[in-house]
């Protein structure tokens, strides 16, 4: 990019901080509607159980109560919350196995019944008149325990449990004879941690019919468009009868790929007559809506004396709970991810799809690319030591260049994995830090590092089609209308942007208007990092559009050609002689309100649809502090190496891997998503026991965005980042960890009392 | 059960209200006053996104039953601007990008201001001990603690 950049690459302010800094945005918690009904939900107290019978007549007859649903009242078809399927080239892979009520108790938490009533302690009183009469049914909630022949089976069609075998798709080459060939195979079983979403905002929903029997829904979506048709299916009703809009959302991280309380709330809404909010406690939020998928993942590497890797294969056990939701696509980028990092002629995976009595998972941030790249890079570690190389090493003989397929199989137009890892091994002193060392006291440190790659968009997997509308006001400002969601990423200050920049005005004469699917056209979702790249280049079709109406009215106004113009900082102007030139707004002004008949609303339309998926690089070193006595891990430093291409704000970008930083180091260290073994209840229901990080526990970080390799395909020169960010750091603290003890990490989270079992069988073993 | 009459003077402004002996402070505000810039995210005092100012202390509206501050002065992310003027730890906020999806940046900044009423100088180490019982899922607080350095910064060149 020669040209000067005059609004991209700077740290502008984010989209609505302002009203965020001063209490004044809206979230759907914060909506009130006149009449407005409170919905909750009665959650099974059992784990397994068959309903025998359910009495709700005497909740019904309480005064204030409008409405009360069982499975009876619900669409009687089953559904899948995780959107997905509608997009999905293979739409079989996702089960359908789910109603808006169940018919069986499959969990802890599993929705039994719902009422709307004028207040919460009506709802709440009401909840308790309901009567079940429950068969208690034996539960599992092991996923080895339910493979098992004559395990209590979750849902009847599913044979030991087993809800789908997957076999990788894609695999290329001869795994055994990979293997084989190899000079050292290194075998190691992995359980990946159930991690929790908590979004601060707690899970809600607002749904309202009007008198034409038009709903209207306000909840946070990630995919408005997709879920509105969902919903439309659900309810039999046509996509255009169904308005959904978003209010600002308190945080999704995957959460809103998938319904929350919506089918629920609609349900209620439609039974009652009636607008109902139904809004989740913080332990209904962490039972009742999805977390990551367990796996039980064996990882299997060889490779020669020199490093160079032979083969890799994955076999997962996939726990997903008590519900299918995003099992089949989450595993699918798992195995990518898992096989496609690195070069390598050989490769297998395949998975089992497990069903278990606990609550259901679904698609967190990175969405089986953590998963499937700790496995891996876990596993990178163990083998250099094997072998005795450097793991940096190891890496630097096997990682992928520029024109080699990524982990989708598309070429790639820049790689620079190598870059990355060179500048982070300078920046930390990988060489002495890593020759230091550990210490004969009880707090060992350690230092250690891991790679990865992520996508900008689900191509060529999904339908990721988006559009993006531009037009301008008369005072040369100008509305961009998209159908995407802010979830918190700043994507339309990033849109903002670059709209902004191509259209040669400043970012404040950009207004954004999101979140309704009345008024913008599709978008296929805020997912897999594809915002930015897909919708950015929508944009930009777009605004080029309208500058080029812009242009050729401001020609007639200059008396030049309109190809011997261009638009910078509100003016257009004529490129050989800058002097001569005219303001954006009064070409704006005049071209509506045109005496002479020649009236034009400047506007633009830009439709993308992807071909390529460049992906974002990170390279992330962590060091820590063992204790051997207590089992305590302190996270001394994180640096984390980032190229997501051009940086459209480079704030933005940076916010996104600090915020991973932090929810990385909740999953590897704190974050225990605990079930009781004889209740199945979930014991770590609120923050007090599910620890996610505060500012207190936060290490020193540093984060580097390298941009010297814009992507050509993307809007300036961006890809993804924010989806990936996690991915690389859960690895890089695990690594640090078998650095500093020589303890390896398989069982997330790494707790003090998971540190200190290790270490006691490493003493007994030496 | 019965309901009382209160005082309360609520970002300035003086109040005599109705209320509920069973509800809590942030009820009364967002539920009676509509006052939704306080935020409630567990409801059990764990996450510090409902933290008001009651007489300049920091406090947490979901675990406060409303009539036991009765007559106190309060101060919610409402009343914190002055008029158009953004306090500088908004305006610190807001530059300094520590706003992501913005749920915990109400109770954030309050939780802010108590701190850097009692100590204008704090250092990096303070800001995070002070911060501390106030949860964000979207930042890694790093631009937070950042911008209150910032704000801290501004409001000590206002005070000479």
């Amino acid at each position: 990019m020669s040209e000067e950049l005059l609004v991209v690459g700077k740290r502008l302010p984010r989209w609505q901080a302002h009203a965020k800094a001063t209490g004044a945005a809206k979230y759907t918690v914060d909506i009130k509607l006149t009449g407005m009904l409170v919905g909750k939900v009665l959650a099974s107290q059992y784990p397994h159980a068959r309903i025998k019978k359910i009495d709700k007549s005497k909740a019904e007859k309480l005064p204030g109560v409008e409405a009360v649903i069982t499975w009876d009242d619900v669409p009687q078809k089953l559904y899948n919350p995780s959107k997905l399927d509608l997009i999905l080239r293979h739409p079989e892979g996702e089960l359908k196995d789910m109603y808006v009520i169940s018919e069986k108790a499959r969990f802890v938490g599993d929705r039994i019944a719902a009422v709307a009533a004028i207040d919460a302690s009506t709802a709440e009183e009401a909840l308790k008149l309901i009567k079940v009469e429950y068969e208690v049914l034996p539960a599992v909630f092991d996923p080895i325990e339910a493979m098992k022949p004559g395990a209590p089976r979750v849902h009847e069609f599913a044979q030991n449990n087993i809800s789908l075998h997957i076999d990788f798709p894609v695999a290329w080459g001869d795994v055994e004879k990979g293997f084989q060939e190899a000079d050292v195979v290194v075998e190691e079983t992995f359980r990946t941690a159930k991690n929790h979403i908590c979004q601060i905002e707690p899970c809600a929903c607002v749904a309202s019919f009007d008198a034409d029997g038009r709903l209207t829904v306000w909840s946070p979506s990630q995919h408005v468009f997709l879920h509105r048709r969902k919903l439309a299916e659900l309810f039999d009703m046509p996509e255009g009868m169904i308005r959904w809009i978003t209010p600002h959302i308190g945080g999704a991280f995957g959460k809103y790929g998938s319904f929350g309380v919506e089918p629920i709330c609609v349900a209620l809404a439609k039974k009652a007559g009636k607008p109902v909010k139904l809004e989740y406690s913080r332990e209904e939020d962490l039972f009742g809506t999805e977390a990551r998928q367990r796996y039980i993942a064996t990882g299997k590497i060889g490779v020669n004396k020199d490093g160079t890797i032979t083969a890799l294969q994955e076999k997962l056990i996939v726990d997903g709970g008590a519900y299918f939701t995003h099992n089949s696509s989450t595993t699918g980028v798992n195995m990518g991810s898992f096989v496609g990092l690195y070069r390598c002629p050989n490769v297998a995976a395949e998975a089992d799809c497990v069903y278990t009595n606990v609550p259901p998972t679904g698609g967190v941030r990175g969405y089986g690319n953590h998963e499937g790249t700790c496995v891996l890079e876990q596993l990178v570690d163990l083998t250099a030591k094997k072998i005795g190389i450097d793991p940096i090493e190891l890496r630097l003989k096997n990682i992928k260049h520029a024109g080699d397929p990524s982990n989708t199989g598309l070429p790639m137009e820049t790689c620079t994995l190598e870059e990355c890892i060179h500048l982070g091994m300078e920046k930390i002193g990988w060489k002495e830090k890593r020759a230091r060392k550990k210490g004969n006291g009880t707090k060992r440190y350690g230092i250690g590092m891991a790679i990865m790659m992520d996508v900008s968009g689900a191509q060529p997997f999904n339908i990721q089609s988006t559009n993006a509308y531009i037009k301008f006001s008369e005072d040369g400002s100008a509305n961009l209308i998209v159908g995407a969601a802010d979830i918190g990423q700043n994507l339309m200050g990033t849109l903002s942007q670059i709209a902004a920049e191509t259209l040669g005005i400043h970012y404040e004469d950009i207004h954004i208007v999101t979140g309704d699917t009345d008024s913008s056209m599709f978008d296929s979702g805020q997912h897999a990092s594809r915002s930015c790249y897909q919708i950015g280049n929508a944009v930009i079709m777009a605004a080029r559009e309208a500058k080029k109406q812009l242009l050729e009215r401001a020609a007639i106004k200059l008396g030049v050609a309109a190809d011997e113009l261009d638009a910078k900082n509100r003016r257009i102007y004529v490129k050989a002689d800058p002097q001569k030139w005219v303001s954006v707004d009064e070409v704006t002004k005049e071209a509506i309100y045109n005496f002479e008949g020649e009236h034009l609303n400047i506007s633009g339309k830009g439709s993308f649809s992807p071909t390529q998926n460049p992906p974002p690089f990170a390279v992330v070193f962590a060091e820590v502090e063992v204790d051997t006595e207590t089992g305590e891990v302190k996270l001394l430093n994180v640096l984390y190496v980032n190229d997501s291409g051009r940086a459209i704000n480079p704030a933005t970008l940076e916010g996104q891997l600090e915020g991973a930083i932090a929810q990385s180091m909740g999953y590897t260290l704190t974050e225990d998503y605990f079930i009781n073994k004889e209740t199945g209840a979930l014991e770590s229901d609120n923050f007090n026991t599910y620890k996610i990080p505060s500012a207190l526990d936060m290490p020193e970080t540093e984060v580097v965005l390298y941009e010297e390799q814009p992507v050509p395909s993307g809007p300036l020169g961006a890809k993804g980042g924010a989806q990936g960010a996690m991915v690389a750091i859960t690895p890089a603290i695990a690594n640090a960890i078998y650095d500093a003890v020589g303890v390896f990490i398989t069982d997330m989270p790494a707790t003090p009392e998971k540190i200190l079992e290790a270490l006691k069988r490493k003493k007994a073993t030496n | 059960m019965r309901k009382e009459i209160a005082k309360f003077i609520i970002n300035s402004r003086p109040y005599e209200l109705l209320v509920e002996p069973n509800i809590t402070l942030v009820e009364l505000l967002r539920e009676q006053l509509d006052l939704t810039g306080t935020k409630c995210a567990c409801g059990v005092g764990e996450c510090g996104s409902c933290t008001i100012l009651v007489d300049g202390k920091p406090t947490l509206s979901c675990s406060t039953l409303a009539l036991a501050i009765r007559g106190k002065d309060i101060l919610t992310i409402e009343g914190l601007a002055q008029g158009t003027t953004l306090h500088p730890i908004q305006q610190a906020f807001i530059d300094c990008g520590a706003i992501q999806c913005g749920f915990c940046t109400p109770g954030m900044i309050l939780m802010a201001k108590a701190l850097l009423d009692e100590n204008p100088n704090p250092t990096r180490e303070e800001v995070k001990e002070g911060l501390g019982g106030n949860l964000c899922r979207c930042t890694g607080y790093v631009k937070i603690i950042d911008a209150v350095l910032a704000a801290a910064e501004t409001m000590r060149k206002g005070a000479s």
